[in-house]
């Protein structure tokens, strides 16, 4: 039997006790100051740590405003659009999540890796945009799992839409994801990763008045990060509409008409400046770049050797060829060089400046008067003029025209082509004008290059006898049905006298009407004018050129700039097809239907 | 049955009683956002645990001492078996399942492992090589085998034991030398050899719970969040956002302290500790009937005490996540019913100078 034994004293208990009871106080003493310290010295601290948990700011992305034709039509308007995210913060292993992606909802695994990759410096509460444009099985299959599988959001957002596809793909541009580069330069502030921004076209020359502006959401989540509560909410406003001056039937009739071609038209309306009608080919399809773009559409793109993304209107660089030979016939009269009466006889070359100058009619043209220089477009008038001219004078018209230099058209990118001077030549070739250039020059060859809208600017400016109108696609842009802005036409005076308008006029009257080069262009009851261009882009002095012609991409390309009616004109249009061959056969026709169809709607 | 009622330390039952029902009122709030519902369950295991200690009061003393060593030796035993062909619950062989109700063992062996030193102890007059070596069996064997299955924070605070002694018992220079040499050395190689990463890296990232807050510093980080931002007097029962929101992980057990200083602030935190303060220094200021006794109420009041420190330290990050309850209010049957029965036994013990059998 256990007996429990007595041999610790009542002083031994006792002083047991007191040690005992002095270490609690200790211990007790020491613990109210830790809680102390944490609670209430560093409370302020770890207040903001929760609040910081808990609270979050989303942003919520404004639809963009609208883009209409002058009509009214939408040409790009917002539908919803269902995004994946990945926040990693809540992925427990994210290998699991990336699994989940592709085996649940059926994203490709290198899409998924390839997007957590590129968003890897974010902090781990970003949401990483996987995919936009889910379709509802995908979606329906990322929420089923949201218990086990937290760190997957779907969310919908107000998605760039182009319903009509290709359509003027060129005037609208396209919006794509903001990239990291453009982040960082500063120049997009206020923008976040994942937002979409205008990379092209009317898209990117508007983005400030399209892009509206972001509304906020004050969310409490918890800590798998499902919002519990909206604590306050700003909505968002919905970037301002824009109209434009496209009028839609029109420029879908001139793109079903270009489909097969390769270049550019433009049709503008001379009373105010405003571009009705305008295709560049080949097109892309703007749509493509809304989404999260994979590598390989953008580069096949990017790198096809037809340039889809290029627009031809502003960014092409041509020779003008022939049409050129309207500012050598202003630059003539202007400076008292020729006379409406001034003749030349050709036949088929001339020789200056000891080297044979072809006319394209190897025959000749006979005795020529101006008008009907322009309407043969006989090479012999321009060369014989040219030798008379200075180059720098002649650039001097050129660019009063317009001709290498931007004309501030309202889009992205535009480029001012070159028209050479002296000045210019030893600046970028380092090396003295030669007087055999000028010769070149005088038919629209040698360095001069243009686009086609600056063609369609100068040709504009002969219709209307000098006045310079400034070419552009922006009508109008209202928020709520208000007008924020409204285009007014603006003109510019050209110091070149009215009656030296009408000479060269005559001549492209008769280019159109009168067995010219642009015969083709004719339609009854129009006063159509024009000039043809048919440009080389190899020598016919090449003893192969007979040959070679045959190959498409060595036939010259085709110009055609006019005007309608003679009288009182109110469109002009311009045709560049490139390799197209004869310019009376390819592009005048195509501008005569355009005219047709211009005028039948009245 | 007269003299219970009389001799029977109302007060410190009555603050026992308290610390009991913050425990519940904790965890009402603490898993009032997940589904099963833990505050019933654990109303429960208070009753059973309340029931068991009045009846481990009834028990004299002596017959206790004597079921010691049997049941250290049933539990032991048990414990093995559990290692063997023990069921795997929440990756750990600690549960013993008995029909519907799952028993921690390792819970209960402090019981007749304080009262089998006590009675040593109470044979002894100091510390030396054998005695050292007769303790360091009775400690280590159960400490092994608990850390086997594996539950270190167990295993851990039954080492504490040892640390009583040392206020209990003279104990030799060269021992106490000895014990430290051992255990730097046993602490070496347990890291080196038993120890799996995770619990590595659960016990250094308190050291530096930033480095490590994707993963086991995560919960230090939320855990220091959760009380620092409760302030002088909490955000209110029920209101606290990193319980309520569930960013605080295991609040109605391990963490619970965490649950309180962020819903009633230092002043609630500050009540608690007073409770404790009081329910360890009116048990430990007491005169026995005898040695063993003496030293029993002592090694198991420790026992509360230091697993009390540990979890509260740990809630705030100055200690590593070992996964220790609060004792008598994180939720869990075993841990409270094993405590009660341990205080059912000091009650007695407490009043047997006052009884007339013992």
């Amino acid at each position: 039997m256990y007996i429990d034994r007595r041999l610790l004293s009542i002083g031994d208990m006792d002083r047991i006790s007191r040690i005992a009871t002095a270490i609690l106080v200790l211990v007790f003493s020491i613990l109210l100051f830790v809680f102390w310290n944490i609670q209430i010295i560093n409370h302020d601290h770890y207040g903001e740590l929760a609040h910081q948990n808990i609270y979050r700011r989303i942003r919520t992305r404004a639809p963009r405003g609208l883009i209409q034709d002058r009509h009214g039509r939408i040409m790009a308007g917002n539908r919803l659009d269902f995004g994946l995210f990945l926040i990693r913060e809540n992925s427990r292993d994210l290998e699991a999540s990336i699994r989940f992606a592709v085996d649940v909802i059926g994203l490709s695994e290198e899409l998924v890796r390839r997007r957590l990759e590129a968003f890897k410096g974010y902090p781990g509460a970003f949401p990483v945009p996987i995919r936009r444009n889910l379709n509802l099985s995908q979606v329906v299959k990322a929420r089923s799992r949201s218990d086990t599988q937290p760190e997957f959001e779907v969310t919908v957002e107000p998605r760039r839409d182009y319903p009509l596809k290709r359509t003027a793909a060129h005037v609208l541009g396209y919006v794509s994801e903001i990239t990291e580069d453009e982040l960082r330069e500063g120049s997009h502030r206020g923008y976040l990763s994942g937002d979409a921004v205008g990379k092209n076209g009317v898209e990117k020359q508007f983005e400030p008045v399209l892009k509206g502006t972001k509304g906020t959401r004050l969310v409490i989540r918890d800590n798998l990060g499902v919002v519990r509560r909206v604590v306050e909410e700003e909505e968002p406003v919905p970037g301002d509409n824009i109209t434009l001056t496209i009028d839609l039937p029109l420029q879908q009739y001139v793109e079903s008409e270009f489909r097969e071609y390769t270049g550019a038209v433009a049709v503008a309306d001379l009373e105010t400046g405003g571009i009705l009608a305008m295709v560049s080919q080949p097109v892309f399809d703007p749509g493509t770049f809304t989404g999260i773009l994979d590598p390989q559409t953008w580069q096949a793109l990017a790198s096809d050797p037809r340039r889809p993304l290029q627009n031809r209107f502003t960014r092409g660089r041509y020779s003008p060829g022939s049409v050129f030979k309207i500012v050598m016939a202003l630059a003539g009269l202007e400076e008292g060089l020729i006379n409406p009466g001034t003749t030349v006889t050709c036949t088929g070359s001339v020789r200056i400046y000891d080297r044979d100058f072809r006319c394209w009619r190897s025959w000749g043209h006979g005795k020529v008067n101006l008008t009907t220089a322009v309407r043969d477009s006989c090479n012999v008038y321009f060369y014989l003029l040219g030798r008379r001219m200075d180059i720098d004078v002649i650039a001097g018209y050129a660019a009063a025209l317009g001709l290498g230099e931007k004309t501030g058209i309202d889009l992205p990118g535009e480029i001012s082509g070159i028209m050479p001077t002296r000045f210019w030549k030893r600046q970028h070739m380092d090396s003295r004008w030669y007087p055999g250039e000028t010769i070149s020059v005088a038919i629209g060859g040698g360095w001069v290059t243009v686009t086609p809208v600056q063609v369609l600017q100068m040709v504009s400016t002969v219709a209307l006898r000098g006045r310079c109108p400034h070419l552009h696609f922006l009508k109008r842009i209202e928020r709520r049905g208000e007008d924020l802005f409204r285009s007014v036409p603006r003109f510019r005076m050209l110091p070149i006298r009215p009656e030296n308008f009408e000479q060269v006029v005559a001549g492209m009257y008769r280019v159109v009407n009168d067995e010219g080069t642009g015969r083709a262009a004719r339609v009854a009851g129009i006063d159509i004018c024009g000039k043809t261009g048919t440009q080389q882009v190899i020598s016919k002095d090449n003893p192969r050129y007979e040959q070679l012609v045959k190959q498409k991409r060595f036939r010259p390309h085709a110009w055609f700039a006019s005007f309608a009616p003679r009288g009182n004109p109110r469109y002009a249009v311009v045709v560049l097809v490139e390799h197209g061959g004869d310019a009376g056969e390819i592009a005048a026709p195509l501008a005569g239907r355009i005219y047709k169809r211009l005028f039948a709607h009245e | 049955m007269s003299d219970f009622l009389r001799f029977f330390d109302k007060t410190t039952a009555i603050v026992l009683l308290l610390i009991c029902l913050t425990g519940i009122l904790l965890i009402i709030s603490a898993s009032s956002t997940s589904p099963p519902a833990h505050h019933l369950r654990q109303a429960v295991f208070l009753l059973v645990a309340l029931g068991a200690g009045f009846l481990a009061m009834r028990f004299k003393t002596e017959t206790v001492f004597r079921l010691a060593m049997p049941a250290y030796i049933f539990l032991i035993v048990l414990l093995v078996i559990q290692i063997v062909a023990g069921r795997v619950i929440a990756g750990t062989r600690s549960w013993l399942r008995l029909g519907i109700i799952s028993i921690q063992v390792s819970e209960f062996i402090k019981i007749p492992l304080a009262l089998l030193m006590a009675r040593y102890l109470a044979r002894i007059r100091e510390v030396s090589w054998r005695e050292l070596g007769r303790l360091g069996a009775m400690v280590m064997l159960p400490v092994t085998l608990i850390a086997l299955q594996p539950d270190m924070g167990v295993a851990f605070i039954l080492c504490s034991l040892f640390m009583v002694t040392f206020l209990l018992k003279r104990v030799r220079l060269v021992v106490i030398l000895a014990l430290l040499l051992s255990i730097t050395a046993g602490s070496v190689l347990v890291w080196q050899t038993v120890l799996k990463p995770y619990q590595k890296s659960r016990i250094i990232s308190f050291l530096n719970p930033e480095k490590f807050s994707q993963s086991s510093g995560y919960q230090i980080i939320q855990s220091r969040i959760a009380v620092g931002s409760g302030g002088l007097a909490g955000k209110g029962y029920m209101r606290g956002s990193q319980s309520q929101l569930e960013f605080l992980p295991t609040r109605h057990t391990d963490f619970i302290v965490s649950v309180l200083g962020e819903e009633f602030g230092f002043l609630g935190v500050s009540f608690l500790l007073l409770l404790y303060f009081v329910l360890f220094a009116r048990q430990l200021r007491f005169r026995s009937s005898g040695d063993a006794q003496f030293y029993f109420v002592y090694l198991f009041t420790g026992l509360i005490l230091f697993q009390f420190l540990v979890n509260v330290l740990m809630a705030i990050g100055y200690f590593p996540v070992l996964g220790v309850p609060l004792p008598f209010v994180s939720y869990g049957g075993s841990s409270l019913l094993s405590f009660m029965i341990g205080e059912g036994l000091i009650f007695r013990m407490r009043m047997n100078p006052y009884l007339n059998e013992y």
